[in-house]
C-alpha cells in the first residue's frame, strides 16, 4: 500500500552527529498522518525532545521538512518548514519553525527524503553531504568561519552544479539567535542558524536525481495546474495590478503587481521588455517586483530579474544590479532577496536622505542584504532594526554601554541615514562584539532581561511593533482587526501567517471581497474594511480559524503560504473567486488518497493543535489564555486618542477581543477558560496519546483523556 | 432585410468593436457605419436599413461581451469589456477633460474601494496627465460647486491623496492614505 502512494518521496532521512549513526523512517508509515513539513517538525518534537530541552542541547532536533506537493508541478511548491526549539522565543525557549523557500526542498525529494531530521552534536565542524542514497558527514573545519557565500560555492564546487546548500553564517556559528539557515543564495529560515551551529552542522548539500511521482490521472494534474496558474495574481496573491489596464476592471496603488508592459528589467543583459497580455500565463513572472514594490519606479533600472522557487512563477525574489555601490562600499553589486530580507539594511534607519524610495534607500538595502545573507543575521522580521532605533532614540544604548563601546559606533552616520553604518552594527551582530552587539542578536525578550527593562516598555509602543514572546506582530489588528490579533496570539514567534492578509490585501473592492467571504467563510461580516473594524462576530472567528488551519496546511503539504490560500482570483469571469478545494484536489491527485477538502483541513487542525499541546507541556501550563494567548497593550490604544470601532483607527477593545477569544476557542473545541484543547478535541483529531501524556502531566482540561 | 443578413450585420459590427478595443479604443455609431461600407459588408442604407441603434442593441444582447458606455459628450460609446474594461474605457473617454478625469476616478476609488488615490496616479499611463495639468484642474475644482466633494490629504511623508468627502471621511482617508504611502512599505 506504502509504495503505492505517490507525492511523498517515501523516506525520512535522520542523522545522529553524535554517532554519526544515518538512518531511515518510512514517510507514509509514520508520518503520513501529519503530511509533513511542520507536521513532522511537531511531531519529532513531541515524541523525542523532552521538556525542558535548551536549543543549543545536544538533545534538541532540527527538522527539515516539505511536503507531499514539493518538487512537483504545483505552483508556489518549493517550501521547507525548519521546527526546533527557538533559541528566541523569551522567557522560555518553545517549539517554532522557520520556512524557507529556495531550490532545498525540491532537491530533497529528489534525493528520496521528505524529511531531514537532524540530532546530537558534532564534536568538530561538519557539513551534511546528501547525495541520493548517499549520505555522509563531511568535515566541515575549513569552511567554519567563512559566510555563506563561500560556503554555498565551495560545497557547490565539490558536489556539482545541480546541488543546493542550506548553510549558516557566522551568526549561527557564533550562536547568535538571531540567525538564519540560508539555500539558493537568498531564501532563509529565521531563528534556527545558531541550533545549527550548537550541533556544528555548517551546512547541507543536497543533490537528488530522482523525481517526485504523481499517483493520479496525468492529465488531470496538468489540467489543475493550468487552472491554478490562471488563478494566481502577483506576490502575496494580490489579485489586480497597481495601475489601470485594459484588461482589468480594478486596480490598487497598493498591489505588488508592478509589472507593466513600457517597464523592463534595465539591468537584464540586455534588458528585457514587458510585454504582451499581463493575464497570459507564460507572463506571471513579470508581474511581481519586489524590488520597485519597495523601492519605487528608480529599482526597474537596476533589475535583472526575478528569482525564485521551484515551480513558483511569481520570482519574489528581485535581482537588484546597483554598480555605485561596488565603488560606494567595495561590495558586490548585485543581490537578491524579498520583503524583510530585501528591507534588511534600509529597516535599521529612522529617517533616510530622500525617504524610503530613494538611491540611499535602495543602496541601504544593497548593503544590508551583501551583509546579512553573508554572515547570517536574522532581523527577527524587522524587530532587530525596531529595536535597535527604540533603545538609541530613548537613550538607552548610551546608558547601557561602556562610553568606549559607544564611541566606537558612528552615530551620527545612523541618524542621517547612511548605509555605512551597516558595516559597523551587522557584522558585531554576527560576531557578539561588544554588549550592544551580543544583545540585539539575542532577540528582544532576552535583550530586554538583559538590560533590565520591563516587557512593558515594549508592549507599550506602537511604533515598537513588539507582540510577545521576544517576537513581533505579523499582520495584526493594523491588517485586519480581530481576525489579525487571535492569529498573532496563537505562535511562539511571530505568526508569519499571510492566509488572511493575503486576502484582505488582495486589492479588489471591499464590496467584492464582502461577496466572496460571504461564499467562504458564511457570511460578509468575516471582512472588515480596513481601519474600518467592527464589533467581534462568529463570521471572523472562523475565518481566524480557517487561516490558522490552511497555514499549517500550507507548510506541511510544501506550499507557500505567503502566496495562498488562492479563494480570489484576477477571472472577471469567475466573479473574482479562486478555489478554496485547491489543496485537497491536489493532494488527492499527488497521493493517490482521494481527501476532501474538509479531511485535508481537519489534518490541518491536528498539526495546529499538535503545536498547541507541545506549547502546553514545554510551558507546563495549562492556561494558555492568561499565559500564551497574550495581546500587546498598543492594540488597545489609539495615537490621536480615536475609540474602539472608529473608522481610520486599529484601536481594539479588551472585552471585545476577549469576545473573540471566546468564539475561537469554541469554534476550536478548546476550553474556553483556558484556551487548552479538550480531550474530546484531541479524540476528534486522533490525538489521543498526546492528550494522555499531557493528563498525565495534569495539562488536560478535565484531567482525563 | 432579412433576419439572416441582420445577423451578419450584427457580427460585423461586434468584430468592429472588438477590433477597436483590442487597440485601446471606443467607438461610436459613426465610426462603426464608416466601418460597416469601408469593409464592404453591404452598402447601408440608413434610410433603407433597420435602424443603426436597434441593430446595435441587438449586437449587444447577442455578445454579452461588448457593452456600451454614455461618454462624458452624451454619446454612446461601444467596446468589448474584456479586451477594454469598463474602468479603462472610462478613464479613456474622460481623457478630454482632465477635471472630470480627476474627479470621477479620484469619487469611484472612495466609493468602490475605499481608498484616496495619489495625486501621481495622475502623471502616469493611462492618465498621462503633467503635472500642470493636475494643478490646474484641482484649481479649476476649487472654484467649482460641482466638485466640492473632492479634497486632498498629506501623509507623514508629504506625498498628496485626493479623495472624495461624499464618501470617505477625512480622518479615514488620511489613515488610508498613509498605510498606502509608508505604511505598507514598511510593513512587509
Amino acid at each position: 500500500m506504502a509504495t503505492r502512494i505517490g507525492g511523498f518521496a517515501g523516506r525520512v532521512l535522520r542523522v545522529d552527529l553524535s554517532t554519526g549513526k544515518i538512518s531511515f523512517d518510512d514517510t507514509v508509515e509514520r508520518y503520513r498522518e501529519v503530511l509533513g513539513g511542520t507536521g513532522i517538525g511537531y511531531k519529532v518534537i513531541w515524541e523525542e525532545v523532552p521538556a525542558g530541552t535548551a536549543p543549543f542541547d545536544a538533545a534538541n532536533k532540527i527538522v527539515f521538512a516539505t511536503g507531499a506537493l514539493a518538487g512537483t508541478g504545483v505552483p508556489c511548491n518549493g517550501r521547507t518548514a525548519v521546527t526546533t526549539l527557538f533559541p528566541s522565543c523569551w522567557p522560555r525557549p518553545l517549539v517554532a519553525s522557520g520556512h524557507m523557500g529556495g531550490q532545498f526542498a525540491a532537491k530533497l525529494k529528489y534525493a528520496g527524503y521528505d524529511a531531514l531530521i537532524v540530532e546530537g552534536k558534532s564534536d568538530k565542524p561538519v557539513w551534511l553531504f546528501i547525495r541520493d542514497g548517499r549520505v555522509e558527514i563531511r568535515d566541515a573545519r575549513h569552511l567554519w568561519g567563512t559566510g555563506i557565500r563561500r560556503t554555498t560555492l565551495e560545497i557547490s564546487q565539490e558536489m556539482g552544479q545541480d546541488s543546493v546548500v542550506a548553510a549558516i553564517g557566522q551568526a549561527g556559528e557564533n550562536l547568535v539567535p538571531l540567525s538564519v539557515v540560508m539555500n539558493s543564495v537568498s531564501h532563509s529560515a529565521g531563528g534556527v542558524g545558531a541550533v545549527m551551529g550548537a550541533k556544528n552542522l555548517k551546512a547541507i548539500g543536497v543533490q537528488g536525481g530522482g523525481s517526485v511521482r504523481i499517483a493520479g490521472d496525468k492529465s488531470e494534474w496538468e489540467r489543475l495546474v493550468k487552472f491554478h496558474l490562471s488563478i494566481l495574481g502577483s506576490n502575496n496573491q494580490h489579485v489586480v495590478p497597481s495601475f489601470p489596464d485594459p484588461h482589468s476592471e480594478y486596480y490598487n496603488p497598493t498591489s505588488r503587481w508592478v509589472g507593466a508592459p513600457g517597464r523592463s528589467w534595465g539591468a537584464a543583459d540586455p534588458p528585457v521588455e514587458i510585454n504582451g497580455g499581463l493575464y497570459d500565463l507564460n507572463r506571471i513572472a513579470f508581474r511581481a517586483n519586489n524590488g520597485v514594490f519597495y523601492l519605487g519606479e528608480q529599482a526597474w533600472k537596476h533589475t535583472v530579474r526575478g528569482n525564485g522557487c521551484t515551480g513558483c512563477p511569481i520570482r519574489c525574489h528581485t535581482i537588484l544590479k546597483v554598480p555605485s555601490v561596488a565603488a560606494k562600499y567595495g561590495i558586490q553589486d548585485i543581490a537578491q532577496n524579498t520583503c524583510a530580507g530585501l528591507l534588511f539594511g534600509r529597516s535599521f534607519f529612522k529617517c533616510l536622505p530622500g525617504g524610503l524610495k530613494s538611491q540611499t534607500a535602495l543602496e541601504a538595502c544593497m548593503v544590508g542584504m551583501h551583509m546579512a545573507d553573508d554572515l547570517g543575521v536574522w532581523c527577527n522580521y524587522g524587530q532587530l532594526q525596531r529595536d535597535l532605533m527604540k533603545l538609541y532614540y530613548d537613550g538607552t544604548i548610551k546608558a547601557k554601554i561602556g562610553s568606549k563601546e559607544y564611541t566606537s559606533y558612528s552615530w551620527d552616520k545612523y541618524e542621517s541615514g547612511d548605509p555605512l553604518f551597516l558595516f559597523e552594527i551587522i557584522p558585531r551582530i554576527a560576531m557578539r562584539q561588544g554588549e550592544l552587539a551580543h544583545s540585539l542578536g539575542l532577540g528582544s525578550g532576552y535583550l530586554l532581561d538583559h538590560w533590565s527593562i520591563p516587557e512593558e516598555v515594549w508592549t507599550q509602543d506602537l511604533a515598537c511593533a513588539y507582540w510577545k514572546l521576544g517576537h513581533p506582530k505579523h499582520h495584526a489588528n493594523e491588517d485586519d482587526g480581530q481576525c489579525g490579533v487571535i492569529i498573532n496570539t496563537q505562535y511562539n514567534r511571530d505568526s508569519q501567517c499571510h492566509s488572511h492578509v493575503n486576502f484582505i490585501r488582495n486589492g479588489l473592492p471591499l464590496a467584492v471581497q464582502k461577496k466572496l467571504a460571504a461564499e467562504i467563510w458564511g457570511s460578509p461580516d468575516s471582512v472588515d474594511g480596513v481601519g474600518d473594524y467592527t464589533p467581534m462576530n462568529i463570521h471572523k472567528a472562523r475565518r481566524a480559524r480557517w487561516s490558522l488551519v490552511r497555514k499549517e496546511l500550507h507548510d506541511s503539504l510544501g506550499l507557500c503560504n505567503w502566496m495562498g490560500p488562492w479563494v480570489a482570483s484576477p477571472i472577471k469571469e469567475r466573479g473574482y473567486s479562486g478555489d478554496d478545494s485547491l489543496e485537497s484536489r491536489f493532494y488527492s491527485l499527488a497521493t493517490g488518497l482521494q481527501t476532501s477538502r474538509e479531511e485535508l483541513d481537519l489534518i490541518g487542525e491536528r498539526i495546529f493543535v499538535l503545536h498547541r499541546a507541545l506549547t502546553i507541556r514545554d510551558m507546563s501550563e495549562m492556561d494558555m489564555r492568561n499565559h500564551h494567548d497574550l495581546a500587546p497593550d498598543w492594540i488597545y490604544q489609539d495615537p490621536n486618542g480615536a475609540q474602539v470601532f472608529t473608522r481610520g483607527s486599529i484601536r481594539m477593545d479588551p472585552q471585545d477581543i476577549a469576545k473573540a477569544m471566546d468564539m475561537f476557542y469554541e469554534l476550536m473545541g478548546w476550553e474556553k477558560a483556558t484556551g487548552a484543547p479538550t480531550a474530546d478535541t484531541y479524540a476528534r483529531l486522533g490525538l489521543q496519546s498526546v492528550a494522555q501524556a499531557l493528563a498525565a502531566k495534569k495539562l488536560l482540561p478535565g484531567g482525563k483523556p | 432585410m432579412t433576419g439572416e443578413e441582420r445577423k451578419t450585420l450584427c457580427e460585423a459590427l461586434a468584430e468592429a468593436i472588438r477590433e477597436a478595443s483590442a487597440t485601446g479604443m471606443l467607438i461610436n455609431k459613426g465610426i462603426l457605419l464608416t466601418n460597416l461600407k469601408e469593409h464592404g459588408i453591404r452598402d447601408y442604407d440608413e434610410q433603407e436599413s433597420p435602424d443603426m441603434e436597434a441593430l446595435l442593441a441587438q449586437t449587444l444582447a447577442a455578445h454579452h461581451d461588448l457593452a456600451a458606455l454614455t461618454s462624458i459628450t452624451g454619446e454612446m460609446l461601444y467596446h468589448s469589456s474584456t479586451l477594454l474594461s469598463r474602468t479603462y474605457a472610462s478613464i479613456l473617454d474622460r481623457k478630454s477633460s482632465p477635471v472630470i478625469l480627476i474627479a470621477e476616478e479620484v469619487r469611484r476609488n472612495s466609493a468602490e474601494y475605499p481608498r484616496p488615490i495619489p495625486i501621481d496616479l495622475f502623471n502616469r499611463a493611462p492618465f498621462d496627465l503633467t503635472t500642470e495639468q493636475v494643478e490646474a484642474a484641482l484649481k479649476c475644482m476649487a472654484m467649482s460647486s460641482e466638485f466640492q466633494d473632492i479634497s486632498f490629504t498629506t501623509t507623514s511623508t508629504g506625498a498628496i491623496y485626493l479623495f472624495s468627502i461624499r464618501h470617505l471621511e477625512r480622518p479615514y482617508a488620511a489613515f488610508l492614505a498613509e498605510r498606502c504611502d509608508t505604511g505598507l512599505l514598511l510593513n512587509p
